[in-house]
C-alpha cells in the first residue's frame, strides 16, 4: 500500500463524512427537541434528491443555485410532515413511543411508495453540470469537485445553524423547548408552533444534505437506506441532540470506515464504525457529546 | 335490502362469478417472484412487461418460428390460456420462500419463475420441491443452484462458470491474437452472485496463467466505494472482472472518474452493467466495455423470431430486449410448451415434460445451441456471447461463430 492510497482514501473519508454529518444533523436536532426519532429521515434525503432532479429537468439552472431552493422547499415539506402526521402522532396517551415510531415509519414506507410509483423505481442522474466530472488533482490523490461542494455546503450548514441557535430568538426558543415543554407555555412560545419550525430546520438541512449528495449521487426510491442507518449510527455517538457531536461524528465515522478499509476487506468496512459505535455507547451511553 | 345485505349478495354474487369464470375461462396459473420494490425493483418493472409479451404470445396466434407461439393457448389443455401472478420477493430470500409457499397453495400456481437474484432463487426453488412444483430460473445465474440434487429445478440459460469460461477463452482468443494480457482484477458483491462469480473467475485465472492483481469483495449498496475504487486503480489490471449488480456498476464507473482511472479492459458478468440504467447514468465511460450476455438483439439474422418478439416488448416497455427480459420472457414460452406435452398441471407430469424437453436453438430467441436439460436440470448447450458497448449500443463480438464484428481490444485503443 502507497502513502498516495492511504492520502487518497482518509481524504475521501473525509469527504463523505463530512456528508454524513450534514445528513445527521437533522436528524438529531428533531430528536433533541421534541424525543421523537423520524424514522422517514433517508426518505426525507430521497425527496430533497428528487427536488433537485425535478427542479433541475425543469429549469435547466445549475444544481448550485437550487441547492438554496430545495432547502426552502423541504423546510416547508417538513413543516407539513409535523402538522401532518407527528403532531398527531405526539397526542397518543399510552405507548407514545411506539405510536411515534410507527407514525414516522409508515411515513417512510409511503413517502418510498409515492416515489416508486411516480417516479418509478429507474435510477436516475442529474444531468451534466458545471462541477460535473471536474476533479481537484493534490499530487495524485484526487478530490471531486461535486464531493468538495457538499463539503463547503455542509460546513457552512453547521456554521449557520450554530448562529442560529446561539445568536436569535428562534434559536433560544428551540433551546428552551428542549429543556422545559411545559415552561415556555408559560412565558408565551408556542411549542406546537415551535417543533412545526423545528420539523422544517430538521428538513431544510436534510434538504442541503439531498442537493449536495444528488450533484454527484445517483437517485432512486430506496436511495435514503443506505444513509439513513448510518445517520442513526452517527446520531448515537454524537449524542442525542448534539449539533457539534453531529459534525464530529460524521467525520469520525467517514474517516474510521475508510481506514477499516486499509486494514480489512472492504466488504467488512463497516465493521470499524460499529466497533466504535458500541465503545462508545458501552462506555459513553450519551454518545460522544450529549447531555446524560 | 338495508346495507348489510347488500353487502352480503354481492359478496357473494362476485365469490359465485369467480369460481364460474375460473371454470369456463380454464386459465392456468404460472407464478413470477421477482423484486418489485427495493434498490433492484426496475427488474421487476421490466420483467412484468416481459411476461405479458410472453402471454400474449403463448394466448395469441403468431407465425414466427418460436415454441408455443403458433397455438392460441396450451392445444392439449383445451387451448387453455395462460397467466402470470407476479409477487415481490425485495430482494430477500426469506421474502422469495413465502412468497413462493403463498403461490402454491393459494393461487394454485403450475409451476414458478424466478427470481433474478441467485439468493432468492437459492430458497424459493428448495420450497417448490417440496410441494413438486417446478422451479424455473429464467436469469439467476449461480452455479451452485443446479447442484443441490433438487428434481424440480430448471435453468435454461448459461449459468456464472459457463459465463466466466467464455470470459476466459475470449481472453485467451485474444493472447493467442498477440495481445498482451498478463493480469485480471476480480471485484464482487458479497451475496451468493458475487462470492459464486468470483470463485469461479478465481479459479479459471489460476488455471489459465492469469495473475489475479486484485481480488476485491464489497459491500453491495454502499453509500461510497472510493476505497474500493483506489484499491483497483492502485492495482490496475490488464483485464478488470465486476460482478455486481446496478447501483454499485454506477457507483463504481462514477467513483473512477473522480478518481481519474479508467481500466484497460472491462469485461463484466452482466448484471448491473447489462442494465439500461447503468448506461443511462454513466454509459459514456463505458464506450468499450465488454459483457457476457444470454442475450444479443443483433442476431436477428440468424434468429428471425427476435425482431418481432422485441417490436412486441418494445411497444409496452418502451425499451429493447435485453440480458434479463429476454430470458424471462423465454421462461414463459419454455414452461408454456412443457405444459402441452404434459397435458397436465399436475406438478410431477409438468416436471417430466420440462425434463424431457429437446428443442433447437433456432426455435428460441436466444443464442442457444440447444434447449435440453441434464440430470440437473441445467441447459449445458446455453452458449452465452460476448458483447462490447461501442457508440450506444450492443454488438456481438465472441464467440466467432456468432459475432457481427471483431473486439476493439485494448477497449481504449
Amino acid at each position: 500500500m502507497t502513502l498516495q492510497t492511504i492520502f487518497q482514501v482518509m481524504a475521501s473519508g473525509l469527504l463523505m463524512g463530512l456528508i454524513y454529518a450534514l445528513v445527521a444533523v437533522g436528524l438529531s436536532l428533531i430528536f433533541g427537541l421534541m424525543d421523537v426519532v423520524n424514522f422517514a429521515h433517508g426518505e426525507f434525503l430521497m425527496v430533497a434528491m428528487y427536488a433537485m432532479f425535478g427542479l433541475v429537468l425543469l429549469t435547466g439552472l445549475d444544481p448550485i443555485l437550487l441547492t438554496p431552493l430545495v432547502a426552502a422547499g423541504m423546510f416547508v415539506f417538513g413543516a407539513f410532515a409535523y402538522l401532518g402526521v407527528v403532531r398527531f402522532a405526539m397526542r397518543a396517551r399510552s405507548n407514545k413511543g411506539m405510536v411515534q415510531i410507527f407514525a414516522t415509519f409508515g411515513l417512510a414506507v409511503l413517502l418510498q411508495g409515492l416515489a416508486q410509483t411516480l417516479f418509478s423505481p429507474d435510477f436516475r442522474n442529474l444531468p451534466a453540470a458545471w462541477l460535473t466530472g471536474k476533479t481537484l488533482n493534490l499530487g495524485g490523490v484526487f478530490l471531486p469537485w461535486p464531493q468538495l461542494y457538499g463539503c463547503a455546503v455542509s460546513l457552512l450548514a453547521f456554521v449557520g445553524l450554530w448562529l442560529l441557535m446561539t445568536r436569535t430568538d428562534l434559536g433560544k426558543a428551540l433551546e428552551a423547548t428542549r429543556e422545559d415543554r411545559g415552561a415556555v407555555a408559560l412565558v408565551g412560545i408556542d411549542a406546537n408552533k415551535v417543533f412545526m419550525l423545528g420539523w422544517g430546520l430538521g428538513a431544510a438541512l436534510t434538504g442541503l444534505a439531498g442537493a449536495a449528495l444528488s450533484a454527484f449521487y445517483y437517485i432512486h426510491p430506496q436511495v435514503g437506506a443506505s444513509f439513513a442507518l448510518i445517520a442513526y449510527v452517527t446520531v448515537a455517538l454524537g449524542g442525542f441532540g448534539s449539533v457539534f457531536g453531529s459534525l464530529a461524528a460524521g467525520i469520525i465515522v467517514g474517516l474510521v470506515e475508510a481506514a477499516t478499509t486499509l486494514i480489512l476487506p472492504p466488504s467488512l468496512k463497516s465493521i470499524g464504525i460499529y466497533a466504535l459505535y458500541l465503545a462508545v455507547v458501552l462506555v459513553r451511553p450519551s454518545g460522544l457529546f450529549g447531555k446524560a | 335490502m338495508n346495507r348489510r345485505h347488500f353487502l352480503k349478495s354481492t359478496a357473494a354474487l362476485t365469490a359465485l362469478s369467480g369460481s364460474a369464470f375460473a371454470q369456463s375461462g380454464k386459465e392456468i396459473a404460472i407464478g413470477a417472484i421477482y423484486p418489485m420494490s427495493g434498490a433492484s425493483a426496475q427488474i421487476g418493472v421490466d420483467a412484468r412487461h416481459a411476461f405479458d409479451t410472453a402471454v400474449e404470445i403463448v394466448n395469441g396466434s403468431y407465425d414466427i418460428p418460436l415454441i408455443a407461439a403458433k397455438n392460441p393457448g396450451i392445444a392439449s389443455l383445451g387451448n387453455a390460456k395462460i397467466r402470470v401472478i407476479m409477487a415481490d420477493h425485495q430482494g430477500d430470500p426469506q421474502m422469495g420462500r413465502s412468497e413462493a409457499e403463498r403461490m402454491i397453495t393459494q393461487d394454485k400456481v403450475a409451476a414458478i419463475v424466478g427470481a433474478f437474484h441467485s439468493s432468492v432463487s437459492a430458497t424459493a426453488s428448495v420450497t417448490c420441491e417440496r410441494y413438486a412444483t417446478p422451479y424455473l430460473a429464467a436469469d439467476s445465474s449461480s452455479p451452485s443452484l443446479h447442484r443441490r440434487g433438487l428434481k424440480f429445478f430448471f435453468r435454461p440459460s448459461a449459468h456464472d462458470e459457463m459465463f466466466s469460461k467464455a470470459m476466459f477463452d475470449f481472453l485467451d482468443a485474444q493472447k493467442a491474437a498477440g495481445k498482451t494480457i498478463a493480469t485480471v482484477g476480480i471485484f464482487y458483491e458479497d451475496t451468493i452472485f458475487g462470492t459464486d462469480s468470483s470463485n469461479v473467475q478465481r479459479k479459471l485465472a489460476a488455471e489459465r496463467g492469469y495473475k489475479v492483481a486484485c481480488d476485491v469483495k464489497f459491500k453491495a449498496n454502499s453509500p461510497s466505494l472510493t476505497a474500493e475504487a483506489q484499491q483497483i486503480k492502485a492495482a490496475d489490471p490488464d483485464v478488470f472482472l465486476p460482478s455486481c449488480y446496478t447501483t454499485d456498476a454506477i457507483l463504481l464507473i462514477k467513483t473512477f472518474a473522480d478518481l481519474g482511472y479508467k481500466p484497460k479492459n472491462i469485461v463484466a458478468q452482466a448484471a448491473g452493467f447489462s442494465d439500461k440504467a447503468t448506461f443511462d447514468a454513466v454509459g459514456d465511460k463505458l464506450e468499450g466495455m465488454i459483457s457476457r450476455a444470454s442475450f444479443s438483439i443483433d442476431m436477428a439474422t440468424k434468429r428471425p423470431s427476435i425482431g418481432k418478439v422485441n417490436d412486441m416488448f418494445k411497444a409496452r416497455a418502451g425499451r429493447d430486449l435485453n440480458d434479463n427480459t429476454s430470458r424471462q420472457l423465454m421462461a414463459i414460452l419454455i414452461l408454456a410448451d412443457a405444459l402441452n406435452r404434459a397435458g397436465s398441471t399436475d406438478g410431477t407430469k409438468l416436471r417430466d415434460a420440462l425434463a424431457a424437453t429437446d428443442i433447437p436453438g433456432d426455435q428460441t430467441i436466444m443464442p442457444w445451441k440447444q434447449l435440453k436439460f441434464d440430470a440437473e436440470g441445467q441447459n449445458e448447450t446455453a452458449d452465452p456471447v460476448l458483447i462490447q458497448y461501442l457508440g450506444g449500443k450492443f454488438v456481438t463480438v465472441f464467440p466467432a461463430e456468432v459475432a457481427i464484428a471483431p473486439a476493439k481490444w485494448p477497449m481504449n485503443g
